[in-house]
């Protein structure tokens, strides 16, 4: 049986024309998805039950055990760590967030080691954006700034900016010049019109010299900035003030080298400033299919993307301190629940060390890093394969992720409703 | 089943002509009934003012531009912040509240029924998943049509029909309440950078014009036979001189319904600015209310500013990055494709602000000028002007002259010379401000067949009691009463429960959302219509199958069809 | 030698990472990108292993030559092995330099541990069903 209009949950493209053809209980083929997608959805090995480590050994429990397990862990805490959320639907956000406000622990997901530093920029400045459509029918410039979508995003180009067709644009791809900016000439680049080579820690300082070209003061640019020429910059500036609509896309080469939050901020107010002469946006590249969709659910309920800390019983909220990275690196939290992300596999060594030292339970449909640290780990269904439920894509747009067969592995907000139920017992009796 | 029967309550129900009537009010599984047995929990009002729950007909609360704005401002969310506490979830910020925050400050005020201003239909299920978590009023949302393509073809092609068409299937597929237009045209103009300035000056590509949308939107809304009518944002908010495009907007605008207005027009202080610049700013709130106060068929809202701050959040995307390179601060932007758009900026309004100084005035101008309180509604456009939690303060000074005057004089001194607000002398009473909140909305919005805005016998019991004995106090004089009256109920009781008590809320909440379902015939049924549907897969980045709002997102709603006349 | 490592997103990263416990996924995050020139300095061939030593600990990867990085750059997928030298230092924004952190660099005769083993090192206790 073809199942169609599918929604890929692997990145941030959320892409919904995938092409799923079920047989019995097993996906047999994918069409239209690419390499990453087509492996996500045609996934196998998946854990068969829950398990638990008991000394040197795993044992295997019972899901009502597991749960147990893990609503004794969180509520016996005194400052749990509830983490991740970024690789699972939004229904089970929504309960993650009362758990963490119930027993006073902290929620963080991965924005904080992905796009945390965008959202700080955007705290400090705005976010002039908008959806992928508007870009797709409008953009005749796109620059893909320390993003290398070809490996992290691969269909970006074709669904939304250099191959895609667009309303306002005759012929897209020779309407539309595209720059790439990156410290090595990555597989994205090689498409590029304009490839852009910055030396490791230079964005701010170019993103800043374009600034300066942007309000007519070229003549205070030195003949080279971070190893890219004045000639060069003038060029990219030239292409911003001539295009109709220029979309900007940035990724992680903004975020994680020096300077981070300030290299966003940076970007973002070059698009501002663009905006008085041209129309121009700028967006993340969001990883995860569902990061945006843990920073919506976190703000509509406590106020804040990520890195909530409920100690106070107020939501508290501080970048640094409250972060995932922060609070393991300083040995403060002394349980974790791990939620759709593998932070053994992402996050610093002195984390992880931490994490051997705590009780850790693991909903997750796979053996992966964390399993290793793991006291429980629960094995749930995938969204978007055997599991549906809301998703937010990069620019913010919300899909429903679509079942596209059955299994008897519960979900995750199935899971997360039955441990928050046996916690609030918990907390009255 | 469940009983209660509010005993003595000083009952005001504009709706059913009742003006301070000392009754009781009994309720029965969550509707207003003749009466009860003897089994029935008894509440005593003790002769407080009762009036049927609050309705806010214009609000920000619930979808992405929303959360856009919490999301930017953590130090909006530091400024309000409550810890969990009984069923009370815990609460952030002060202009852009979390749902929960929202759903119990406005609980606490006595209001049980929300309209979200604005949700773009393709981010609809963002709006539907906050509207789950604010739980303790009952919800709906206008879908937004201003830059919609599929609508501009139509209007371009002189074909309203297909306009009605369109705006049906789109609600019925992202479960809307009704048709909203913020800035025709300008919202398809800033895709490209570019804004309209006036009702002729038409959309680039699309050629046409924000008067030919309004007046082609309005008829296909009223072949829709929609509950709500049109609900308008006018073009060139906060403009000087913008007046005369809001003249021109409301003067387009024909009788077609007898029930209720034909045109609802939002926030129409930001519209009634006259002079040519800053320099010579000046309120034109007069012409406004003239024209209003000769056409039934236009009600409009207040959209009052106060002092302070707040979060600025619209559709109207161009206009917020003109207020952008006006303050200086912050500022986001989110164009939706084939759709519309919006802007967020935080804003600080202050006394000594010569320009919002005269909007603070135009506001009051607006509803004490507008002779017929079912014609003017009170909002605050809420964050734009000032957070809701300031209605009872506007209540006030719409009650009291001698407030107004002190008021008045900690404002810039030179505001006299610029607006008529010193002169007038109008005074509302209790019963103009029960329409202002709650029985006009309830008029306005259609929804008074359905049990909301009274308290008749079928009605849906949602009802505020205020901590205030209006025999007793005289609102002119003891406006600092009237002020904490209106800010906390002593109960706000939502379909036969209480649900707020002096501030506290006191259950989990089940909300319903209103939605609307146009019946058309095959013909007009966009669903099967081959065009839209190319369209709509080849430019559109979520496919068709994808788009509407499931039914999953819906928890306990209500379903409003209509007979569409295609 | 001192290298400036970058970490990132592969193709073959994201294909393998939802199957952390295979050969393929150990391989592609346990190699590191790195200019010709640099491995020629280092008399490094195609596949040699490394020791690469971070400001906290070291691991052992695989050298393979890239056009796409610069000389005195090396690029290494994001994963447990790069994050085995990260230092978890955020300067207070919650987010690790992993795309500046200066490395020494050497052959070595040892060969990449497995993910397992990795985690082991750390306190962990490998799932292998």
């Amino acid at each position: 049986m073809i199942v169609k209009d599918v929604v890929c949950p692997f990145c941030g493209c959320l892409c919904d024309d995938i092409e799923v053809e079920v047989e019995g209980n097993r996906v047999v083929s994918v069409g239209n998805a690419c390499e990453l997608g087509t492996t996500k959805l045609a996934g196998e090995k998946r854990m068969k039950n829950p398990i638990l480590r008991d000394g040197n050994e795993w044992k295997d429990i019972t899901y009502d055990e597991a749960i147990r397990y893990a609503a004794d862990m969180l509520l016996s805490a005194e400052r749990p760590l509830l983490y991740g959320w970024s690789g699972t639907h939004g229904e089970a956000q929504c309960v993650g967030v009362h758990m963490a406000e119930l027993v006073r622990g902290v929620i963080d997901n991965t924005s904080s080691v992905c796009h945390g530093p965008s959202i700080l920029a955007i705290q400090e400045v705005g976010h002039p954006g908008c959806t992928l459509g508007v870009v797709k029918n409008r953009a005749d410039l796109v620059i893909y700034w320390g993003s290398n979508p070809i490996d992290a995003h691969p269909r970006h180009l074709s669904r939304y900016t250099r191959y895609a067709d667009g309303f306002f644009l005759e012929n897209a791809f020779r309407d539309r010049k595209v720059v790439v900016v990156d410290i090595r000439r990555t597989e994205t680049a090689n498409i590029a019109d304009e490839f852009v080579q910055i030396k490791p820690g230079g964005d701010y300082a170019v993103l800043s010299a374009l600034r300066a070209i942007v309000r007519g003061k070229t003549e205070t640019i030195p003949r080279t900035v971070a190893g890219v020429t004045r000639e060069q910059l003038v060029r990219v500036v030239d292409l911003c003030k001539e295009a109709k609509f220029g979309a900007v896309y940035f990724g992680l080469g903004l975020t994680m080298t020096q300077g981070k939050y300030k290299n966003i901020r940076n970007a973002i107010e070059l698009v501002s400033e663009l905006n008085r002469h041209t129309k121009f946006t700028i967006s993340a590249m969001r990883g995860h299919y569902n990061v945006y969709g843990s920073n919506e659910v976190n703000t509509w309920m406590t106020g804040y993307p990520f890195g909530i800390d409920f100690s106070r019983g107020i939501a508290f909220y501080n970048p640094g301190e409250t972060t995932a990275v922060d609070i393991l690196a300083r040995k403060e939290c002394d349980a974790a629940l791990i939620v759709g992300s593998d932070p053994a596999a992402h996050f610093p060594r002195r984390c992880l060390e931490h994490l051997a030292d705590i009780p850790v339970v693991q909903l997750d449909p796979y053996p992966n890093a964390t399993t290793a640290f793991c006291n429980v780990q629960i094995p749930v269904a995938v969204t978007g394969i055997d599991a549906e439920g809301t998703a937010y894509r990069m620019d913010g747009v919300p899909i429903r992720t679509r079942k596209v067969l059955s299994t008897d592995y519960p979900s995750d907000a199935e899971v997360l409703s039955r441990m928050y139920a046996l916690m609030q017992e918990g907390r009255e009796g | 089943m469940s009983e209660l029967l509010i005993k003595n309550a000083c009952v005001i129900d504009p709706l059913r002509g009742i003006n301070a009537e000392t009754m009781d009010i009994a309720i029965l599984d969550g509707k207003i009934v003749e009466d009860v047995s003897g089994a029935a929990e008894v509440i005593d009002a003790r002769g407080a003012l009762t009036l049927p729950g609050g309705i806010d007909s214009h609000t920000h609360i619930c979808g992405t531009k929303v959360n856009f704005g919490r999301y930017m401002s953590p130090e909006d969310m530091r400024a309000g912040r409550t810890p969990r506490r009984g069923p009370m979830h815990s609460t952030s910020g002060y202009s852009v509240p979390t749902t929960y925050g929202n759903s119990y400050r406005y609980s606490a005020m006595g209001y049980t029924t929300l309209l979200e201003g604005a949700m773009a239909p393709l981010e609809a299920r963002h709006t539907h998943e906050e509207f789950t978590y604010t739980p303790l009023q009952d919800t709906m949302a206008n879908a937004l049509f201003d830059g919609n393509w599929g609508i501009l073809e139509a209007i371009r092609d002189g074909d309203t029909k297909r306009v009605a068409a369109i705006i049906a299937w789109t609600l019925r597929a992202v479960k809307g309440f009704a048709v909203k237009l913020t800035n025709p045209g300008g919202t398809e103009a800033w895709q490209w950078g570019k804004n309209v300035s006036c009702i002729r000056d038409p959309v680039p590509y699309f050629e046409v014009t924000p008067a030919e949308i309004i007046r082609s939107v309005v008829e296909a809304n009223e072949l829709l036979h929609l509950p709500h009518s049109v609900h308008l944002h006018c073009n060139n908010l906060g403009t000087p001189g913008n007046y005369t495009c809001t003249l021109g907007s409301l003067g387009l605008i024909p009788d077609l319904n007898p029930k209720r207005q034909t045109l609802y027009a939002t926030h129409v202080q930001f519209h009634a600015y006259g002079g040519s610049g800053w320099k010579d700013f000046c309120s034109k709130s007069e012409p406004i209310a003239r024209l209003v106060n000769m056409r039934p068929q236009i009600v409009i809202d207040m959209g009052q500013v106060m002092f302070g701050r707040t979060t600025t959040m619209t559709a109207d995307g161009p206009m917020e990055f003109n207020l952008y390179r006006l303050h200086h601060d912050k500022w986001s932007n989110h164009d939706v494709e084939l759709e519309t758009g919006s802007g967020i900026i935080p804003v600080i309004y202050r006394r000594k602000n010569l320009v919002n100084s005269i909007m603070w005035a135009i506001g009051l101008e607006l509803a004490l000028l507008t002779k017929n309180p079912w014609q003017c509604l009170l909002t605050t456009d809420n964050p734009n002007g000032a957070p809701f939690v300031r209605y009872p303060e506007i209540i006030a000074l719409l009650m009291s002259k001698r407030y107004r005057d002190a008021e008045f004089a900690t404002i810039h001194p030179d505001t006299g010379s610029r607006v008529p607000l010193p002169a007038i002398e109008r005074e509302l009473d209790w019963y103009e401000i029960a329409v202002m909140t709650r029985a006009g909305q309830a008029k306005a919005l259609g929804i008074q067949d359905l049990g909301k805005g009274h308290l008749g016998p079928g009605a849906e019991a949602d009802v505020a009691i205020y901590p205030i004995r209006i025999d007793e106090v005289d609102p002119s004089v003891d406006y600092q009463k009237v002020i904490e009256a209106f800010g906390r109920t002593e109960y706000t009781i939502k379909r036969g429960r209480v649900v707020s008590r002096r501030g506290d809320c006191l259950v989990d909440g089940s909300n319903a959302t209103f939605w609307v379902r146009p019946k058309v015939s095959d013909d007009y049924d966009m669903g099967k219509d081959p065009d839209f549907i190319e369209k709509f897969d080849r430019y559109y980045t979520v496919r068709m199958r994808n788009y509407p709002v499931q039914e999953e997102y819906l928890n306990r709603n209500r379903c409003i069809e209509t007979e569409a006349e295609i | 030698m001192t290298y400036l490592m970058v970490t990132g997103r592969t193709v073959n990263q994201g294909v393998t990472v939802e199957n952390k416990t295979s050969a393929e996924y150990a391989e592609e995050t346990s190699t590191c990108f790195m200019h010709e020139f640099d491995m020629l300095e280092l008399g490094l061939d195609d596949g040699d292993a490394i020791q690469v030593t971070g400001p906290c600990g070291e691991v052992v990867m695989r050298a393979v030559a890239s056009a796409e990085v610069e000389m005195g750059t090396v690029f290494v997928p994001y994963g447990p092995y790069a994050n085995h030298i990260i230092d978890a230092d955020t300067h207070s924004t919650g987010m690790p330099d992993f795309k500046s952190h200066e490395v020494e660099i050497e052959p070595t005769d040892e060969e990449p541990k497995t993910v397992h083993k990795l985690m082991e090192d750390l306190g962990g206790l490998a799932y292998d069903r």
